[in-house]
């Protein structure tokens, strides 16, 4: 965006009071785009949750608003802008709609940093990795806020329990992210995205055994932290009703709503710029792809595809797998998941010690964790094709053509009791 | 703001949740009042008879025959064994005998409305734990089955069927094609289930070593069915108090060994339903294959005044021993009925097992004990 | 060592029964859905997809009926009414009225088992949505008229299952302006 600013400026011959107005309509409207993009990708993905949860689950989902339902989400939201905003009798006025205010823009300011491109990017921070981590913390705040001033003892619980889980969840979630940083060097997005290819050996998720492990390690620890299932819990549905926001209503809640989904794609994308290449294109080279419009473009496209994927596993996976208990989410992350980021992020030091950048081994190292990783990936295709050919046939009883119009045989409804019956004898035995 | 932590003496501190009658885990209008330390619970107090409709004093104001309808509204999820329950009293009360099809397809319409059942409580268990999916995969069997028993006696949850003196309807060998066909596929379905989440380590972590109940204690609190057989003892009515045609077919009861924690915990009861699920399978099949031909109704008159007598009987039904007692004066109508369930004695229990789960715990404990409002309340 | 070995074990459990999962659902993406979208984008009316024995809202043939009230004895909730009048001139039972309570009615089939003419069966309707509860109850005599007198042996002419509450339940949701003269001519509701 300075870049932008600069260019404008310049060419304007501004300076002065005229040029910081030119830059500040800049950051206006660089935010409001951002914004207008975090809430259609959060809308989206609210529709695409519904389609796919609804064809895992054998039904259709939305699909009667606009072509294929894709108009649901903007209808949901029409909806919601006209609910009425309730706030309780008891609750605390000014916190309970200052809340979802928190919530929303520690979610969206975190977009400013997302580099959708190799130049589409709000602000390249050199230090963008740790203004992530640092502004989604923001969540928090709003979580808590909000469940204390509801005045209700379940979104008190529901607030509590936010709390201890984003707060002890950040921990191996910035051990990951550090692994990563060890190896690029860099702590800015575009910085990482640079330091990787196109092809999947050069991507940091198959950079050796370790980053494999750290990836999984960081998901784990990003759905924890977008209170998702497994670990749904601040808003546990069959325990705490509906958690922080039970009380919530109208575009508030949709606030803490898109907020959520946002959430989701944020931590996707995320994860595509640290683990997946980014923007990056197979077989072309950052300076190849500054040069051109087209390639700018197929770079986005690239980098929304493999976001987008990161988001269906994360729905996929909530409509999959149970939800834990407080205690047991307390336990993963302090014993399994921050000792496990300690050794992958001491394994990557010494690994960087061993092999230094350039060199042949490195590249046999890649190649080999990605041959491990299709290895995964086909036993896994494998078992989906075990199951479809068990379970899944579809059961057709034709019952729904049995009946034919406006026929009616009498004996099948009457009862063979007593006389009827002997009456019923009777006409079996004439006929 | 109202404050919500209470200050009692000795310093404890107790927050007094209610959890109910509208809480999306309390199925149907149950009410617990909670006692808990932060998560940690120190007694969960049930409340019930939100849903009482009277069910034993209507009796005493309806024919026998007319009783039959009220009786599948004892419990929406095994209508078929209620009327079962109460027939069986009527037929034991005035000698009527019942033809051999009769008990037959008693039996495999009980069965296909104890594994629908038995889809609801497992699919339910699983929700509440978190997992939506299996739920809908199950209440999409379920759809199944009820368009079976629809299109066998004509309704999907009332069914009616069961009469006193044999069964409503015939099945045809169409019918009887269509179960098998069927069970061919919920076999599949039930592996799909082990698959998908049965075995999943975070369901078993979330329900082993849960809540356990001693066989003491199931005993001792009236405990029925599959949650009785969870804590180890070895009772089924079926086979220890056979009725019907159950004597003449060959199943297995699954008790619950402690699989992956102590017996008698809340995995076991969830487990042992799961295994229930197939051995059903294998009744309806059996009886599938030795159904004999015949009459499917004894010979009953349209007004039936039973002499005068009482009797207690009970039928093996989703949620264990259905007992139903009734006092006949020699009218046409009921003197008094008195239904016995098992989701009231598994009510009875959980204030005595609650002491020290966390809430989440309970949400597991009261979904394994499979609760259900309306067989509580009546 | 035992602990250390218990540590990775339960890590392993849990990718691999949580992996297997996700590959259920996975395969389930492939299925077909079973949804019937209903009620307008079905293959034909639900109601004519329902078996044969589908008990549905009662419906009455008054040509058939003997004003026996059998099914109004059978009816463990009373929903059935039955008023038959003697003509003193002509010696003849006249059908004055046949008022079923569709809202009270538990479709138990207890009445249509009982009726000896088949005047009194289920239909396959099941959406009787009103605006008003009293509007359930159904008064199936268009006419005070003598009752029907059946013939041994001979079988009844049935009409099409459907066809007398299907008009009734479309005059439900009749025009305001058409209500009155329908319930002047002895229509509906009582």
């Amino acid at each position: 965006m300075n870049a932008l600013a600069d260019f404008i400026i310049n060419s304007l011959g501004l300076s002065g009071l005229s040029a910081e107005l030119v830059m500040l309509l800049l950051v206006v409207a660089v935010a409001a785009a951002v914004f207008g993009i975090g809430m259609t990708i959060s809308g989206l993905l609210t529709l695409a949750e519904r389609r796919v949860a609804g064809r895992i689950q054998s039904r259709i989902g939305p699909n009667r608003v606009g072509p294929f339902g894709l108009l649901q989400w903007l209808v949901d939201g029409l909806k919601l802008i006209m609910k009425e905003d309730v706030v309780p009798h008891d609750a605390d006025p000014h916190m309970f709609r200052m809340a979802p205010y928190l919530v929303v823009v520690g979610v969206f300011a975190a977009f400013a940093s997302l580099p959708f491109g190799q130049l589409l990017i709000a602000s390249d921070l050199n230090v963008g990795i740790l203004y992530l981590l640092a502004i989604t913390s923001l969540v928090t705040v709003g979580v808590l806020m909000s469940g204390w001033a509801s005045n209700n003892k379940w979104s008190m619980i529901g607030g509590i329990r936010a709390a201890a889980q984003i707060v002890s969840y950040e921990i191996p979630t910035a051990l990951s992210v550090a692994s990563i940083i060890l190896i690029s060097g860099t702590l800015s997005m575009q910085g990482i995205i640079n330091e990787q290819g196109g092809w999947p050996w050069q991507w940091y998720i198959f950079y050796n055994p370790f980053t494999f492990a750290v990836f999984f390690l960081y998901f784990t620890a990003a759905l924890a932290e977008g209170n998702r299932i497994p670990f749904d819990l601040p808003e546990a549905e069959s325990e705490l009703v509906s958690g922080y926001n039970t009380e919530y209503s109208g575009m508030r809640f949709a606030g803490f709503f898109l907020a959520e989904f946002a959430n989701i794609y944020l931590m996707s994308a995320i994860a595509t710029t640290l683990f997946f290449g980014g923007w990056q294109i197979p077989g072309v080279t950052p300076e190849q792809q500054a040069g051109s419009l087209v390639l700018q473009i197929t770079g986005m496209v690239v980098f929304m595809s493999k976001s987008a994927v990161g988001c269906f596993v994360v729905i996929w996976i909530r409509w999959t797998l149970p939800r834990l208990r407080i205690d047991q989410l307390m336990s993963l992350c302090y014993k399994y998941l921050i000792p496990l980021s300690f050794v992958c992020l001491g394994g990557n030091a010494i690994y960087l010690l061993i092999f230094p950048k350039p060199s042949s081994a490195n590249t046999l190292v890649h190649m080999i964790t990605t041959l491990f990783g299709g290895v995964l990936i086909v036993i896994f295709v494998t078992r989906v094709m075990y199951h479809h050919r068990i379970s899944g046939v579809s059961l057709d009883l034709n019952f729904l053509a049995r009946g034919e119009k406006g026929k009616y045989n009498p004996e099948t409804q009457v009862r063979a009791y007593g006389s009827f019956r002997k009456k019923y004898e009777k006409k079996q035995g004439a006929k | 703001m109202t404050t919500v932590i209470r200050e009692l003496g000795d310093e404890q501190r107790e927050l007094v949740l209610n959890m109910g009658p509208h809480h999306p885990s309390t199925h149907g209008v149950l009410r617990f009042v909670l006692h808990t330390d932060g998560e940690v619970m120190r007694k969960a107090v049930p409340e019930i008879g939100y849903l009482h409709r009277g069910l034993e004093k209507i009796a005493e104001s309806t024919t026998y025959p007319g009783y039959v309808p009220y009786t599948d509204r004892v419990n929406y999820l095994e209508a078929m064994f209620a009327n079962e329950a109460f027939s069986k009293a009527i037929e034991s009360l005035s000698d009527i005998e019942v033809p051999e099809r009769a008990q037959y397809l008693r039996a495999i319409a009980g069965e296909l409305n104890r594994i629908a059942s038995h889809n609801i409580t497992i699919g339910c268990i699983t929700m509440d734990l978190g997992a939506i999916t299996p739920f809908v995969h199950l209440l999409r069997e379920r759809e199944t089955i009820n368009d079976l028993i629809e299109a066998l006696c004509g309704q999907r949850v009332t069914h009616h069927y069961v009469r006193i003196g044999g069964v409503a309807y015939d099945a045809d060998d169409n019918w009887l094609k269509q179960v098998e066909k069927f069970l061919n596929h919920f076999e599949a379905i039930i592996e799909e289930l082990d698959n998908l989440i049965v075995y999943n380590e975070i369901l078993v972590k979330r329900m082993a070593d849960v809540a356990v109940i001693t066989a003491d204690d199931a005993v001792g609190f009236g405990l029925v069915g599959p949650n009785l057989r969870a804590s180890g003892v070895d009772w089924d009515l079926r086979r220890d108090m056979p009725y019907g045609i159950y004597p003449k077919l060959d199943f297995d009861v699954p008790i619950g060994a402690g699989e992956k924690g102590t017996v008698g915990d809340c995995f076991d009861r969830f487990v042992v339903r799961v295994r229930e699920l197939k051995q059903s399978c294998r009744i309806i099949r059996q009886c599938i294959n030795n159904i004999p031909d015949g009459d499917i109704i004894g010979n009953v008159s349209r007004k039936i005044k039973p002499p005068k007598g009482e009797v207690y009987s009970c039928v093996e039904g989703a949620r264990g021993e259905l007992g139903v007692y009734v006092v006949s004066d020699g009218t046409e109508k009921p003197y008094r009925v008195k239904w016995r369930s098992g989701s009231f004695s598994a009510m009875s229990i959980i204030e005595h097992i609650s002491e020290g789960l966390m809430i989440a715990d309970l949400v597991a404990v009261i979904a394994t004990l499979d609760v259900i409002a309306p067989e509580t309340d009546r | 060592m035992g602990q250390l070995a218990e540590y990775f074990n339960a890590i392993g459990r849990t990718i691999l029964t949580c992996s297997d999962g996700l590959a259920v659902t996975f395969s389930h993406l492939f299925r077909k859905p079973i949804t019937i979208q209903y009620p307008d984008r079905t293959a034909k009316p639900l109601t004519e997809m329902l078996p044969e024995r589908s008990r549905g809202i009662l419906e009455m043939d008054q040509e058939l009926c003997t004003g026996c009230s059998l099914c109004s004895k059978q009816c463990p909730i009373n929903c059935i009414t039955i008023d038959v009048q003697k003509n003193a001139e002509t010696k003849e039972r006249i059908l004055n009225k046949f008022v079923i309570d569709i809202g009270k009615c538990m479709f138990c089939g207890l009445c249509v088992e009982a009726c000896k003419f088949s005047a009194i069966r289920h239909s396959k309707e099941f959406e009787g949505t009103v605006s008003d509860v009293n509007r359930l109850k159904i008064n199936f005599v268009e006419q005070p008229a003598p009752v029907a007198k059946p013939k041994k042996g001979e079988d009844p002419v049935l009409k099409p299952v459907g066809s007398i509450i299907r008009k009734y339940l479309a005059d439900q949701w009749a025009p305001a302006a058409n209500k009155s003269s329908d319930t002047n001519s002895g229509g509906k509701s009582e």
